[in-house]
């Protein structure tokens, strides 16, 4: 028995909250909230999945969570705390990424409603094309700070999550973050990047030395007297900056010497670069700035303090101690990942990011700002959680009383618009994009690239990144020929082939198809010679992503290991995206304005 | 007005609060620690303004009800468990309020409110009221305007909700957002870059009492221009607070067709009273006032919580100085009223 005392709701919504079934897709933030409501509420049958482990920074609001249980599930200390509330209600808990075999389309299909409670667009994006598949309503949530929303996705009657292309993610020119920063977040993503280079997974497009084929720096006396070393990549030709490091034992000084010192006057002999700009001052070991200044007065957090550069060399040191020991210590091959909340890690980029930002005369920054910048840490807070869940529950109420057209969106401003609304909610349903590529009736996109350039890999990578596929298989339209399989092997062999040496050409359609998402799009080839990558272009002539030359966090959607309802470590820790409620990793990007016309909520959306 | 707490914050405190001092900054989080909360009423509401008080690491907090836990406070209330039907609803909710942040003082207090004398209320730095009748949420109001304390109070019926807030002389800052073209390099080929700079402002607001507000003249030309634009919730908060003033209750679910007919009535009698367009405060607004239902809860909760947050941290533009939830619209909105 659930509903508890008759009469509290109308006997329509007490029968259907009593045969409902409810899916909630994260425990962070907003997660925790939403069961507490659920729970009290009585809605009797209640999934939740959430892969994430529970982290201090989560207790100043995911309120289901106490410091007895920092390192635990979330989801499974989420259901017994709120069964606490609530003993006669079933929830079942799965400590789980929702990106799996395991839930697939008629998993879905048995839940009435399903609940979005993410961090990061990769499981939105998932969630989204799994409902749309089982037809079952999806409510999206998120906060960022002060400011949330509440959205209802039903299939064929509003917007889905993809309609509106999001933002793309912040990027930067590798020849800014490698020969000429000018702001402290293009030191702290080369800070990074160097972090991977070192101890974490080597990506020879997070190169951390002089990039010789800037274009700027064509034609330069500097660098054309060091052709010889140069490679056509532009990577001055070497040992791995791993292996160097290795060879080294990662002793401090000589990273340091060549880092801030070589490396830099190599840059300098770049002329044509400091034509315009102020040249960077290479640095030596042992005669550092501030090294023998005396202790500044400091109020405020120790975190909020700008070290001196000499303190950022020792800190240097001492984490690259740290952080060699923790690498030997893993068996042969493995690497360590880059993570804000562990100690060493974060302090090695605070202090190589604050060195170079010396050394280009940029801005110092201090070890708490550093983290906001490379954890991409969205502000998170109970009360701004604590609303959106309660519009969300309220909104999931409406539905199970039969009312779908009322159910429009719903938007918590940080401050009251002109009209003193601080919940603003859309007069109608914001109705389905035609075109849309992931739920329209037939979707398509075209790919434009260059046939004779853009290889099988680089294919998967436009399904994967572009597409927000998981595991993409691709045939040739009206051929059936399988261009592109998902299972491991049967189209490997091609990788290195072309597309044009494929057999594809301008014209051709691909049905491109994801048997986990249940979705399908064809996707038209069209040749580009001048396209030097590739761009999707959806009919609606919306520009969609195309690739990424840099990033401000260390990872995306292709490459994470198992994105799920709440991102892995290295990058968030929980639970907001849309405008997500916490560090979102995916999600600090480029506010967007969703649906201007509507609505003067500036909400981030990712 | 909260001292502003000198002692830095430990390491566990910066840990914990991590996240919110990105948004509100160390100072912000500063007065929070210094600061006494009183919260009257423990309800679904109060357990939401508590919850979303305690998190936020305020200094202490006093759980304030003579009430006992009924099965109906089950619908929202889940600081109270629910084997505690019968007992103390302030008491019964201390343990679990301990939990969610111990770092924070949680008392209870058992008295009812007639019984507390005026300098009970004026120990803490802001009171916040629920469940409670007009004419004892204006003593507490005017016992904290004479301490210079600073009040809020609120309700939810079913799914509707209000807050008001007394913050007498209020000073607060703000961040305000300024763009400004960014100057580059002259070899700068990006066009109109623009970087944005965010400067604090100190700002005050005057509020006005409580019977101030909810006796607002509904015959002055700016009230009736309200009308126009049309949300009828402060006419539903008048009739539920008259409700309860007169029947020493809320309405009961288990009598909801008598009580919902009173409610009608009572509906139309202020609309003769204050001349307001029949058919202005409809029907249906009256349909879901019964109980306190969980969502609504969080969201009026959430509200008074941040308001509480605003107000001792004396940071960003607090509400002046009402708040309404219309759940038939879902709308959420601030109007001031008794100035």
């Amino acid at each position: 028995m659930v509903a508890r005392v008759a009469g509290v709701l109308d006997e329509k919504l007490a029968e259907a909250i009593a045969n409902s079934k409810i899916l909630v897709v994260g425990a962070g933030g907003i997660g925790c909230e939403i069961l507490k409501n659920l729970v009290l509420t009585g809605f009797p049958q209640i999934a939740i999945i959430d892969l994430d482990t529970i982290d201090v920074s989560n207790l100043n609001r995911q309120f289901l969570f106490h410091k007895e249980h920092v390192g635990k599930s979330k989801a499974q200390v989420a259901k017994d705390s709120a069964l606490s509330f609530n003993p006669n209600v079933n929830i079942v808990a799965h400590h789980d990424s929702v990106i799996s075999n395991d839930y697939g389309v008629s998993y879905f299909k048995q839940f009435n409603i399903v609940m979005n409670a993410l961090d990061n667009r990769v499981a939105r994006n998932h969630v989204n094309r799994m409902c749309l598949a089982a037809n079952v309503p999806l409510i999206e949530t998120g906060t960022a700070g002060y400011a949330g929303q509440v959205e209802l996705i039903k299939k064929g009657l509003t917007q889905c999550y993809e309609c509106q292309p999001k933002a793309p993610q912040k990027s930067f020119p590798g020849c800014t973050i490698r020969n000429t920063p000018s702001e402290p977040i293009h030191c702290i993503v080369w800070a990074k990047h160097l972090f991977n280079q070192l101890f974490g997974e080597e990506d020879p497009d997070q190169d951390v030395s002089p990039d010789t084929a800037d274009p700027e720096a064509a034609g330069d006396a500097g660098a054309s007297a060091l052709t010889s070393e140069g490679t056509a990549t532009g990577n001055v030709e070497r040992k791995s900056t791993r292996a160097w490091a290795s060879d080294t034992d990662y002793d401090p000084e000589k990273l340091f010497s060549k880092l801030f010192g070589d490396d830099i006057r190599y840059l300098l002999s770049m002329e044509n670069l400091w034509k315009k700009r102020r040249p960077p001052t290479p640095l030596t070991w042992d005669n550092l700035p501030g090294k023998d200044n005396p202790p500044t007065q400091h109020t405020g957090l120790p975190d909020q303090r700008v070290w001196t550069v000499h303190e950022c060399a020792q800190v240097f040191a001492d984490s690259c101690k740290v952080l060699k020991a923790d690498l030997k210590r893993r068996p042969d091959g493995d690497h360590l990942v880059w993570d804000k909340d562990e100690k060493s890690s974060m302090d090695f980029v605070t202090a190589c990011a604050n060195i170079r930002a010396h050394i280009f005369n940029i801005p110092l920054k201090s070890r708490f700002e550093i983290k906001s910048m490379a954890g991409n840490i969205i502000p998170a807070i109970a009360t701004a959680n604590a609303i959106v869940a309660g519009l969300a529950v309220l909104r999931a109420q409406t539905l199970l009383k039969g009312n779908i057209e009322s159910c429009t969106s719903v938007y918590l401003r940080p401050k009251v618009n002109h009209r003193g609304q601080l919940f603003v909610p859309e007069r109608t349903l914001t109705p389905p994009k035609p075109k849309c590529y992931v739920c329209a009736p037939k979707p398509e996109v075209a790919l434009a690239c260059n046939l004779k350039q853009l290889t099988l890999k680089d294919l998967n990578n436009v399904f994967k990144e572009g597409l927000n596929m998981q595991a993409p298989d691709a045939t040739v339209e009206g051929k059936g020929l399988v261009v592109l399989s998902s299972e491991p092997g049967e189209t490997d062999h091609n990788n290195e082939k072309t597309l044009e040496e494929i057999g594809l050409n301008d014209g051709c359609a691909l049905l491109v198809d994801d048997f986990l998402q249940n979705y399908e799009v064809r996707v038209r080839l069209q040749q580009e010679d001048d396209e030097k990558s590739w761009r999707l272009v959806t009919d609606t002539d919306t520009p969609m992503l195309g690739p990424q030359e840099d990033k401000t966090n260390g990872s995306n959607g292709a490459k994470e290991p198992k994105p799920g309802p709440s991102r892995s470590k290295e990058e968030s820790d929980s639970d907001m995206e849309i405008v997500e409620e916490d560090d979102g990793g995916v999600t600090t990007k480029a506010p967007k304005r969703r649906r201007t016309e509507k609505s003067d909520t500036v909400v981030e959306l990712c | 007005m909260v001292e502003n707490n000198e002692i830095e914050l430990s390491e566990a405190e910066a840990e914990q609060y991590d996240r919110q001092i990105r948004l509100w900054g160390l100072e912000s989080q500063k007065r929070l620690r210094a600061s006494k909360v009183l919260i009257i009423g423990l309800s679904g509401l109060g357990a939401e303004i508590a919850k979303n008080i305690i998190l936020s690491g305020v200094k202490s907090v006093c759980l304030l009800d003579d009430e006992n836990l009924k099965e109906i406070d089950l619908y929202s209330q889940f600081l109270a468990p629910p084997d505690k039907i019968g007992q103390n609803r302030a008491e019964s909710s201390l343990q679990r309020a301990r939990a969610l942040n111990p770092m924070v003082d949680v008392t209870s207090e058992t008295k009812a409110v007639d019984e507390l004398p005026d300098a009970f209320f004026t120990t803490f730095d802001i009171v916040c009221a629920t469940g409670l009748k007009q004419e004892q949420l204006e003593r507490i109001n005017n016992i904290c305007r004479d301490s210079n304390k600073k009040f809020l109070c609120g309700d939810v019926w079913g799914m509707f909700g209000y807050m008001f807030a007394d913050l007498i002389d209020h000073e607060y800052s703000e961040e305000i957002v300024q763009h400004r073209a960014l100057k580059r390099g002259p070899d700068d080929t990006e066009k109109s870059a623009r970087e944005t700079v965010s400067i604090t402002v100190k700002r005050r607001a005057i509020y006005v009492p409580l019977q101030n507000a909810l006796s607002a003249d509904w015959t002055k030309p700016e009230l009736r221009s309200r009308l126009r634009r049309g949300d009828p919730s402060y006419f539903v908060m008048k009739i539920l607070l008259r409700f309860r003033d007169e029947y020493n209750r809320n309405p009961d679910p288990a009598k909801r067709k008598a009580d919902t007919e009173i409610l009608l009535r009572m509906r139309d009698e202020l609309v003769k009273e204050l001349s307001i367009p029949v058919g202005f405060i409809s029907d249906a607004l009256f349909m879901d006032v019964f109980g306190i239902i969980s969502g609504a809860a969080a969201v009026v909760g959430g509200v008074i919580g941040q308001e509480v947050i605003k107000a001792v941290s004396q940071r960003e533009p607090p509400h002046n100085n009402m708040f309404f939830f219309n759940p038939v619209k879902c709308v959420g909105f601030v109007e001031l009223y008794g100035q």
